[in-house]
């Protein structure tokens, strides 16, 4: 179409506004991964520090590695499987096309939630019938013998993401179907075509548009998607996104950062050759008109080469599949499941060296999604590391293990004080990982007055500026403890007296958000004066804004240990204990402690500590921060442990968190 | 020939059916399963405490898609009237934003709009800031942005704007020229070819546009987590709450899903009528 010059310049910069709110915000995700800090709102200066990390960190490169996969198989698979049910569609008469598109658009409208769900639930049903047959099978003859269990992985992803990308491709190819005119086969088969010469000649070329670009968003919404792989990956599998999230929980690394960065410019780099070559390639056209108008068709070498690469590169794909499921049989192995960055992860690799057991790490949100996993059956942990309250639950439901703890000798090395705690009275299902004390965290330049009580969370003096914790347990307790109730109360009046607290706070426009992983960004950037968080992580905070301060607040608080335990389900128990063995050495924990300054239930190391740090940084260790990460006796006895609530109590906790929201 | 290549979609009607249809089956079953097990209405009824989760939800995406369709509609009509170099250059750019995922392209918004961040800090320089407190006489020391809804309608919008962008645009440009050149030849001034035939021609890719970004929008729970603060739920996070947040109930969950499915199928297919009429009207 040709215009009038005089618009050009008024649409570009339309154009060029929009492409600013699209930039805008990944250039300043570049700009960060080259922050020498770790923060993602104060810049501390240039550095490659996060790129050097990056390739030491397995998490982030192997979940690289399994979003590309996953993403390139989902894509070719759904663009070629989409394409022909797209041809057949349109051939059909229409009422029955209708019929079977409303059914191929199910997934598109779906929230990707209900997809996901809903597909975990299908692979989780279907599992469960098949461990019935296979057992019958294998009762009633012994010539194969079929595997019992399986689980969610690499395999039900992909189906998953097939799923959701044919609906894509549809839906691109469609409206080109639908604008082709049909006389064209009918033309082409006039002039001695079969139908399938007329299929490849004409109505390949004649769609080819709305196949690659069904292609690219196939694959871009493979790559970006997040929700669907969660429910159907398993544990074991694991995208950049579900790492991403899993690391949202606490902090988003800069190291994730740095590999978008790097998958961005490979990206660019890629289509800017395509896009020149492509440009080129027109103007020789072009120039070939002026004379004679001859479009040379590429040789047939260079076709025999394409064709070669093609093959070779779906070889090559096949055979890092095999290659990467044998490896992955071949080896004793465990699945862990803990928090994100809630590990030196240096410990997974030594460990792995020391036993030769390869460590499948994954990371979940909170406690609340752990059992959701587990309940639905779509997770295969081996070791989990919940908290005191949840392990009650779980011991509750009989979900737990008991531990031999003759393979476990370091147990020995665990305080007394952690050991027979009430979520384990007989400490027969776990070891103790990591404790510390939930507090207030303020920042001294934006609050007057010294905090010292709960009151600060629910003041409309401080309307705007108070971050609440988004789970139920803990920001219920602070309006519990603030009335001077129980964090462990089942008196409903006085819950709903709590959640009053919170609801009148909330509509008088207290909180500035609940949240969880962004307290880090918000507290150390000062967008927030006053948040309730936990020990060890405020520490992390003090590194990047020392205007920060943490109190156990007077009228006391929840103090939480979150514990190894074994899973009733676990295939490789024995491994599982080597494993929790190993964590609970004093190595282990000093090593763990540097990194996540949380306390260390392991009394060795929580004495060598200071020392470890001064050898380490060639500095003291400030005592305050020490007592901050380990707090002593004065702050413990005003402290409660959580305990598991009965079902009821946990009903009205749902509903009254549900509602809280409305 | 019809019915030979009509075979083409046997595989993927059987593929439909235990992948599509089963799963929604089972979510069914859930939705109708008291949490102690065996048939019942309760999480229906629980439902009436959320409607106004579902107004909220409904009216933001609603928003969102609206603001895209304004937006997305002029960028692809422009587009498409640009030099092919600079069109293939402009889609290339508008598909890169979605190979860096999405969670951490919401999260750089936070650095952007927070109380203390980029753009309150770029206010700040410019004097735009002390410009309003003057005028308004208050005594602001930043523009409250961050943990509003305008926050996560503009969270959707900036996620979902290429998924509006390129239906259309690919529509646009297989326009035949022919009839815009005919419709001038007629008389018609450009506005007049526009409304009369530009724009009910690309209505197919306008009608992909808004499913494609009002779905996403309207379940969306990582966005509003992320820029609302958590304080007003979306469906979304009232979904995610039930199945993997802090209020485990897969049955209330799979029960609001199904509602929430039910509303959205309903709204397309009266829209997709609505686009199939204009369709015929055009043709004739």
């Amino acid at each position: 179409m040709k215009t009038k010059p005089t618009n050009r310049l008024g649409d570009r910069i339309l154009m060029g506004l929009v492409f600013l709110f699209l930039y805008a915000p990944i250039f300043i995700l570049i700009i960060f991964s080259f922050n020498s800090g770790v923060s993602s709102s104060v810049w501390k200066g240039f550095s490659l520090h996060w790129y050097n990390e990056l390739i030491h960190n397995r998490l982030i490169m192997t979940s690289v590695y399994t979003t590309l996969l996953v993403s390139l198989l989902a894509t070719v698979i759904a663009t070629v499987a989409g394409t022909f049910a797209a041809i057949g569609f349109y051939s059909m008469r229409r009422k029955r096309r209708d019929a079977l598109m409303a059914v191929n658009n199910i997934p598109m409208m779906n929230a990707d939630i209900v997809t996901g769900v809903s597909l975990c639930l299908l692979f989780v049903v279907f599992f469960n019938g098949w461990g019935a047959f296979a057992g019958w099978i294998n009762s009633i003859q012994s010539v194969v013998t079929l595997p019992t269990k399986l689980s969610l992985g690499f395999g039900t992803m992909l189906i998953a993401h097939v799923c959701f990308n044919i609906p894509y491709v549809i839906l691109a190819v469609g409206p080109k179907l639908r604008q082709m005119d049909r006389n064209l086969i009918d033309a082409a088969q006039d002039l001695g075509c079969t139908w399938m010469q007329a299929f490849w000649k004409v109505v390949i070329p004649e769609i080819k548009p709305g196949i690659v670009s069904g292609a690219l968003t196939a694959f871009t919404m493979s790559v970006d998607d997040f929700i669907i792989s969660y429910f159907t990956a398993g544990s074991r599998t694991s995208t950049l996104a579900m790492t991403i999230y899993g690391m949202t929980k606490k902090r988003v690394s800069p190291q994730i950062n740095a590999v978008s960065t790097l998958l961005f410019v490979t990206v660019l780099i890629l289509l800017v050759i395509i896009n020149i070559r492509e440009s080129s390639m027109q103007k020789r056209v072009e120039k070939g008109k002026n004379r004679v108008a001859v479009v040379k068709e590429p040789s047939r070498t260079v076709r025999v080469l394409r064709r070669v690469a093609a093959g070779a590169l779906a070889l090559a794909l096949l055979v890092t599949l095999i290659v990467t499921g044998r490896a992955a049989n071949s080896r004793p192995e465990v699945n862990v499941c803990s928090w994100g960055e809630y590990i030196d992860e240096e410990l997974i690799t030594r460990f792995e060296e020391e036993t030769g057991i390869a460590v499948h790490y994954q990371t979940v949100e909170s406690n609340e999604a752990l059992y959701s996993l587990i309940e639905m059956g779509g997770a295969d942990f081996d070791v989990i590391v919940p908290s005191d309250y949840m392990i009650a639950r779980l011991i509750e439901e009989d979900m737990l293990a008991e531990l031999d703890y003759d393979n476990i000798p370091n147990f020995q090395l665990i305080d007394n004080q952690y050991k027979n705690l009430n979520y384990d009275p007989e400490n027969k299902y776990t070891v103790p990982y990591a404790w510390g004390t939930l507090g207030i965290i303020y920042n001294t330049t934006m609050v007057d007055e010294e905090i010292d009580s709960w009151d600060a969370m629910f003041d409309p003096k401080y309307a705007g500026q108070v971050l609440m914790i988004n789970n139920s347990r803990d920001a219920l307790a602070a309006a519990l403890l603030d009335l001077g109730y129980s964090i462990n109360t089942t008196d409903e009046a006085e819950l709903r007296q709590a959640f009053q607290r919170l609801r009148d706070a909330k509509n008088a426009g207290v909180y500035q958000g609940f949240v969880m992983d962004q307290v880090f960004q918000k507290m150390e950037g000062s967008n927030a004066a006053i948040a309730m968080y936990y020990a060890g992580d405020y520490l992390s905070m003090l590194e990047n804004n020392e205007d920060l301060a943490f109190v156990v607040p007077k009228e006391g608080s929840n103090w939480f240990v979150d514990a190894m335990c074994v899973l009733k389900t676990a295939q490789h128990k024995q491994e599982a204990e080597a494993w929790i063995n190993f964590i609970a050495s004093t190595e282990s924990n000093l090593a763990n402690m540097d990194f996540i300054w949380y306390a260390s239930p392991n009394y060795e190391a929580l004495e060598q500590y200071p020392a470890y740090y001064e050898e380490l940084y060639e500095e003291e260790l400030d005592e305050e921060i020490y007592a901050i990460m380990a707090p002593g006796e004065d702050v413990l006895e005003r402290c409660e442990i959580y305990e598991n609530l009965p079902q009821e109590t946990l009903q009205l906790y749902n509903d009254l968190w549900n509602q809280l929201g409305v | 020939m019809k019915n030979k290549l009509s075979r083409f979609a046997v595989p993927y009607v059987v593929w439909m059916a235990i992948f599509v249809v089963a799963p929604i089956v089972i979510m069914v079953i859930y939705a109708f399963t008291s949490q102690n097990g065996g048939f019942s209405f309760e999480n229906f009824v629980k439902m009436g405490d959320y409607a106004e989760v579902f107004l909220r939800s409904f009216e933001m995406a609603i928003i969102a898609t609206v603001i895209c369709l304004l937006i997305g509609y002029p960028v692809s009509y422009l587009m498409s009237r640009e030099g092919p170099g600079f069109q293939r250059t402009g889609m290339v750019l508008i598909m890169l934003p979605m190979w860096m995922n999405f969670l951490l392209r919401t999260y750089s918004w936070i650095t952007i709009l927070d109380n203390n961040g980029l753009l309150n800090q770029l206010f700040q320089k410019i004097g735009l800031i002390a410009l309003y407190n003057n005028i308004t006489g208050s005594d602001v020391t930043y523009f409250h942005m961050m943990n509003t809804p305008g926050a996560v309608v503009l969270g959707m919008v900036y996620n979902y704007l290429p998924f509006m962008i390129l239906p259309i645009y690919s529509v646009i440009i297989k326009l035949d020229h022919s009839l815009l050149e005919a419709a001038r030849d007629l008389g018609a001034n450009s506005v007049t070819v526009f409304r009369k035939v530009i724009l009910p021609l690309s209505l197919p890719g306008v009608l992909s546009g808004i499913t494609m970004v009002f779905v996403p929008s309207v379940s969306t729970f990582a966005i509003s987590q992320m820029l609302g603060g958590g304080t007003d739920l979306l469906l979304g996070d009232l979904i995610e709450r039930q199945f993997l947040g802090g209020a485990y109930n897969p049955q209330l969950g799979a029960a609001i899903s199904l509602v929430m499915m039910i509303i959205v199928v309903v709204c397309m297919i009266v829209m997709n009528r609505f686009g199939e009429g204009e369709e015929q009207a055009v043709m004739m």
